[in-house]
């Protein structure tokens, strides 16, 4: 610990709890409240990682959540941030990207490859041949790898959190805190949240020699503490920003949405590293990266250090190593004509050379290591004078050229950003409602300034919302607070623009050349700001140099986009607790307990088969398939949308949403619908009943009824037809029981007339069940006599119960889903979405028969008239495999003709009771003759013949639903 | 015998090991376990989907109700109690949910004259899965599972809201229970288990858990 200073007031560490920790297997102590970078900085660690591609050593550059070279692994912990992340007791910390360790880096030969290496090397030279391209993805991972995951790391469970507030502070330093106040003592609840460990920002750090920054700060947290209203969460990240001002707030252990009424925005900014050759050596930083050192972990960051400037948060750096004792050799103004005034005349006094109109030629390395730094004059348009160079011993250089606005969260809320020239930034121009910004990303640097700002911000957004707060007036801009051009261009280059990606000034130049010289394109192509860092210390250099090679400003070349999240979040934040809902219907516990193995249907979760006996899923459906067309069956079909339509205009209602007739249903009779949007594409299907004159009750799709029922009243909505829907869905259960046996099962629980004449195929009765009120539809799905039960959902169960008990003399057998395709399909009828696809009208499905183009209008009429005009796309039609098939095609596999794609199977099924393979398929139209030879190219390329037969494979006659038995 | 009526949440209370005991027509679980006083004092979930509840909407109903002296609130998104405590909620401009309370009450009667057909008025099958929510740590259990803010809505306002929890619609309101406050949560039968499985998961990490009736009723127990 020997580059520990004195204890200075504010400081982060707690001296009484020291903390042994490891890096690279060599011991080391820190305290609490250090993060790793410090404490290893503090024990004289200078390279803590290597870079991302030509693996050279790295320091500390900004200790401010972009020093992505220092990554570390800390066991199962991947990627932990040195930088940021707290230090804790036992930490085995290790180098994410080297190949023998930080020190020893094998990999570190591809500095001096550097030159075989361009921006973009990878995009020309490993995509040929093909069959290699693998192979150089892994080489690829291994060598630009970060941290390795151990697939046995604990699942962690995050919770996750709604919070709501009028204000929102982004923000916790003087402009966030004063705006904070503000808001505060106007009566808004205000959420503060920063994602440094303790509020202050740069309060705490940025003290310029003195102490009147961190009195304010003290000052702030005083008056804040006094308002019970407001409440600051310091280590909380606002990741994001979506619409209506929901901001994901991230800490240490969840995601915490919260809904804000208005949001000020007061981040502060980045600072920007300078470009010249070697600035990424080990004591190479930026200046708020050595004032962190400094004053949040007691850590000398240098002994002798050279300070390149250009604004006066330079200077004010200078007096901060000076006042820590630290000496600094010199101070390189890149201005020519330096920050003058009060500021620089306290420079001077502290002993400090000023060198006005001069920057960094080089930095120079003794090891891994600054050890010199080579400064010349710059002109004007930033061209160096290489003939007047002076080199300076030292083992520090600090950075504090200017500053990019941390507005990503403006970004996302649709603020309109400008460059302003004098400001050297992008600025906010029009704020989208309800945002507010204030001090660094507004453009305000000055201390006051910047308190003044947040003050403002804090009045303007709690009288945006009705607070009464007084009117604050604007404060200007701070000009000049970042230098337009702060790139050292040097023939040897290795002057760094992306800190992340290794990417040199020279490989801007080449990208440009190529033709990348769209700042989209630019960033795509040399992978600028692509990084973990996302831009933060790289974007605005990158733009500043494209802007000079197109010759045009910044403001033209403009800005990437800035996409939540602002900086990487744990996926176990993310994952946290999974909200995933699912439905069962009322007889779940029943299929349960009769051994259903289950699937999904949309939301739901539907009995597939019912496993028995220890057979196979096959012989389960097989026997299933069987006790329906041989006896009885029972199938939970409540999954099925149930919908009911009241009201004088309900017939009316009807033959606009189907295309159907409607309007002439008897009550007491069903009648199948078909539903097509507006270009007259099959969206849906099922069964109308008409319960009396007024009142209706039919059936969806089991995935089409939230979307139908959305539907329909959008339609109503226009329409203003004199009806009420209601979704049943969920209030009814329903269950079909089927099978030639079916009617005795069902004769001995009711006393209603279920003989043919009484109850007639597709009638539809409302009556007594097992003692329960039902309505009885008879429907054939199956295609044997059957009835459909809806039931109120809470009395579901104990109808199951007595259907069961009734038919356990018949063999009665649950079925799932499963033997209900088989049936179906053997019937020939379709499944909307399996038989059909985004495109399919009804005449190409079979289902003209179910258009009425009499009717004046229904909804998707007018498109299936011009459709009809064209003529069919494709046609579904039923086919067999011939008998002795080499393969048994599956659902999607091509029909070939002439080696072009003809068509695809859409179902496909082995059938017992027909004795052969049946399917139904899309053709070409001119495919759909029975007898038609099909080809079908089946798993493994395989082709399978096959042809067309007549529609529906079984009981050809209907006369098994319409059974009188 | 009467067929009984089934709670959504019948398989899953039997799983707990529920006390149970018939109310209104229904097995309703009276005691999930022996801290059920003790979760209700933190964050009880129980079951009330046993309570009779009927709907009701179409240009009339507002007016049919107030014609049969049911109180109606006057606003969308409010409720309101009659004076046999049955809750009266406006769900939206026309449409209404009657639920009665433990004694039993006239929602029945209510339905039968529904199913009838009017002209206007259209009955709304209600089978929900109908959840109290009580304790001291509720509103830490709404922040965590619902994205609306509860907070904000003043005490003895009588708000309904129909929002969203844990990815399942629900229509929730916050009366008064015993002088203590108390939601009620109601959603589809069918999303009744996942809605229960989940909340209690948050329940039990806040330290409560699920909890038979009775500790919202006492009176019940002897019954």
């Amino acid at each position: 610990m020997s580059r520990r200073l004195p204890r200075i007031e504010g400081e982060w560490i707690d001296r009484g709890r020291e903390l042994d920790f490891s890096f690279e297997g060599q011991g080391f102590r820190g305290f609490a409240g250090d993060v790793p970078a410090s404490a290893l900085w503090a024990a004289g660690v200078r390279v803590l990682g290597r870079s991302f591609k030509y693996h050279r050593p790295r320091g500390v550059l900004s200790l401010a959540q972009h020093d992505v070279n220092t990554l570390m692994q800390a066991g199962q912990r991947l990627n932990l941030r040195a930088d940021v992340e707290p230090l804790e007791p036992g930490m085995a910390l290790e180098a994410v990207n080297t190949s023998g360790g930080v020190a020893r880096d094998r990999l570190r030969i591809f500095d001096r490859l550097s030159a075989f290496l361009p921006v973009g090397f990878y995009y020309k030279a490993f995509h040929k041949p093909a069959r290699h391209a693998g192979g150089w993805e892994r080489v690829f991972r291994k060598v630009t790898g970060l941290g390795r995951l151990d697939f046995s790391t604990p699942h962690i469970r995050t919770p996750k959190r709604y919070d709501f507030t009028d204000v929102l502070v982004v923000g916790g330093g003087a402009s966030g805190l004063s705006a904070a106040l503000a808001a505060g003592q106007a009566g808004a609840r205000v959420v503060v949240v920063d994602e440094n460990a303790r509020l202050g920002g740069s309060l705490g750090y940025q003290r310029g020699g003195d102490a009147e920054s961190l009195a304010r700060l003290r000052d702030l947290e005083a008056r804040l503490a006094a308002l019970p209203n407001v409440s600051l969460r310091p280590g909380t990240l606002a990741a994001g920003w979506y619409a209506d001002h929901w901001v994901p707030l991230v800490d240490a252990t969840r995601m915490t949405k919260l809904r804000a009424r208005a949001v000020i925005v007061s981040q502060g900014a980045f600072e920007q590293p300078a470009v010249f050759r070697n600035n990424d050596l080990p004591g190479v930083m930026l200046a708020s990266a050595a004032q962190r050192l400094m004053y949040r972990y007691a850590v000398r960051p240098m002994d002798t250090a050279v300070v390149l400037a250009a604004n006066a948060d330079g200077y004010r750096a200078a007096l901060d190593l000076a006042a820590q004792g630290v000496r600094v050799a010199a101070l390189a103004d890149l201005r020519p004509q330096g920050q003058g005034g009060d500021l620089a005349g306290r420079v001077t006094q502290a002993g400090i050379n000023i060198l006005a109109g001069h920057g960094v030629l080089e930095a120079v390395g003794s090891g891994d290591r600054l050890s010199s730094v080579v400064l010349c004059p710059v002109d004007a348009s930033g061209r160096p004078d290489a003939s007047r160079r002076q080199s300076i011993a030292c083992d520090g250089l600090l950075m504090s050229v200017g500053w990019a606005p941390a507005a990503a969260l403006l970004y996302q809320s649709g603020c309109r950003m400008v460059y302003d020239e004098s400001a050297g930034q992008f600025v906010p121009a029009q704020l989208a409602e309800g945002m507010f910004a204030a001090g660094r990303v507004n453009g305000v640097h000055a201390l006051e300034a910047r308190l003044a700002d947040g003050t403002r911000a804090g009045c303007e957004a709690a009288a945006w919302l009705g607070f009464d707060a007084p009117a604050a007036e604007a404060v200007a801009r701070t000009p000049g607070a970042s230098h337009p051009w702060p790139v050292i261009e040097h023939p040897a280059g290795k002057n760094f623009v992306d800190f992340d990606e290794d990417l040199q000034l020279e490989d801007f130049f080449n990208a440009a050349q190529e033709g990348f010289d769209n700042i989209e394109l630019l960033k795509r192509y040399t992978t600028v700001g692509m990084g973990p860092s996302q831009g933060k210390h790289s974007n605005m250099n990158a733009i500043r140099i494209l802007a000079r090679i197109v010759g045009r400003s910044p403001g033209e070349v403009g800005t990437t986009t800035a996409r939540p999240f602002f900086h990487p979040v744990p996926l176990s934040h993310l994952a946290g607790r999974g909200f995933n809902p699912h439905r069962e219907t009322p007889m779940h516990a029943r299929h349960e307990a009769l051994g259903a193995r289950w699937m999904q249907a949309g939301l739901w979760l539907r009995p597939e088969y019912y496993a028995a006996g220890g057979t196979d899923k096959d012989e389960c459906v097989r026997s299933e398939v069987r006790a329906v067309r041989g006896g009885v069956g029972l199938i939970d079909v409540g999954t099925l949308g149930k919908i009911e339509l009241f009201g004088p205009d309900a017939g009316e209602f009807l033959e606009r949403v189907y295309t159907g007739r409607f309007a002439n249903l008897k009550v007491g009779m069903t009648r199948y619908a078909v539903m097509t949007d507006e270009s007259g594409v099959v969206i849906d299907d099922g069964v109308v009943g008409r319960l009396a004159e007024e009142h209706w009750y039919f059936t969806t799709t089991t995935t089409g009824a939230a979307t139908v029922y959305r539907e329909l009243q959008r339609w109503n909505a226009q329409w203003n037809l004199r009806i009420g829907i209601v979704n049943a869905t969920g209030a009814y259960g329903a269950m079909n029981l089927a099978g030639p046996l079916s009617r005795k099962v069902l004769s001995s629980l009711t006393e209603l007339d279920l003989s043919n004449e009484a109850f007639p195929y597709l009638g539809l009765r409302q009556a007594r069940v097992a003692g329960i009120d039902v309505r009885l539809m008879r429907v054939g799905f199956v295609g044997e006599l059957g009835y459909e039960i809806h039931v109120a959902a809470e009395y579901a169960p104990a109808l199951w119960d007595a259907l069961m008990a009734a038919g356990l003399g018949h063999g009665i057998r649950p079925f799932g889903v499963e033997a209900q395709r088989v049936l179906r399909l053997e019937k020939g009828h379709i499944i909307i979405g399996q038989d059909t696809d985004g495109l399919s009208t009804p005449d190409e499905v079979g289902l003209a028969w179910a258009v009425k183009m009499e009717k004046p209008f229904f909804v998707g009429k007018r498109s299936l008239d011009i459709v009809r005009r064209r003529g069919p796309r494709q046609m579904l039609v039923g086919f067999e495999l011939d008998a002795g098939a080499a393969a048994v095609p599956r659902e999607c596999h091509l029909v070939i003709r002439g080696g072009g794609i003809a068509g695809r199977v859409t179902s496909i099924v082995r059938s017992e009771a027909l004795g052969r393979t049946v399917g139904l398929a899309f053709v070409a139209p001119d495919m759909v003759a029975e007898g038609t030879a099909l080809s079908v190219r089946a798993e493994g390329g395989v082709m399978v013949a096959a042809r067309v037969v007549a529609l529906p494979f079984y009981d050809a006659a209907g006369t098994r639903q319409k059974s009188t038995d | 015998m009467s067929p009984l009526r089934s709670s959504p949440l019948h398989a899953v209370l039997t799983a707990r090991q529920a006390r149970f005991a018939t109310l209104l027509g229904m097995p309703v679980a009276v005691q999930v376990s022996n801290a059920d006083q003790a979760r209700a004092a933190t964050a009880g979930v129980i079951d009330v989907s046993c309570l009779e509840r009927v709907g009701l909407k179409g240009p009339r109903a507002a007016e049919w109700l107030a014609e049969r002296g049911v109180p109606v609130p006057a606003q969308p998104n409010q409720w309101c109690a009659t004076e046999r405590d049955e809750l009266v909620a406006r769900l939206a401009r026309s449409e209404f949910l009657i639920e009665g309370g433990p004694g039993g009450i006239s929602v029945p009667a209510v339905r039968a004259e529904l199913r009838a057909g009017l002209d206007g008025v259209y009955p709304v099958w209600r089978q929900d899965c109908a959840l109290m929510l009580i304790g001291s740590c509720i509103p830490e259990l709404l922040v965590q599972t619902c994205n609306v803010d509860f907070a904000a809505q003043p005490v003895g306002e009588p708000v309904v809201t129909l929002t969203q929890m844990v990815g399942v619609s629900v229509t929730v309101l916050r009366h008064s229970l015993s002088g203590a406050p108390a939601w009620r949560v109601w959603c589809d039968y069918t999303a009744g288990t996942y809605l229960w499985e989940t909340l209690v998961g948050i329940a039990e990490e806040l330290g409560g858990g699920p909890a038979g009736i009775t500790a919202a009723w006492p009176a019940l127990q002897a019954g």
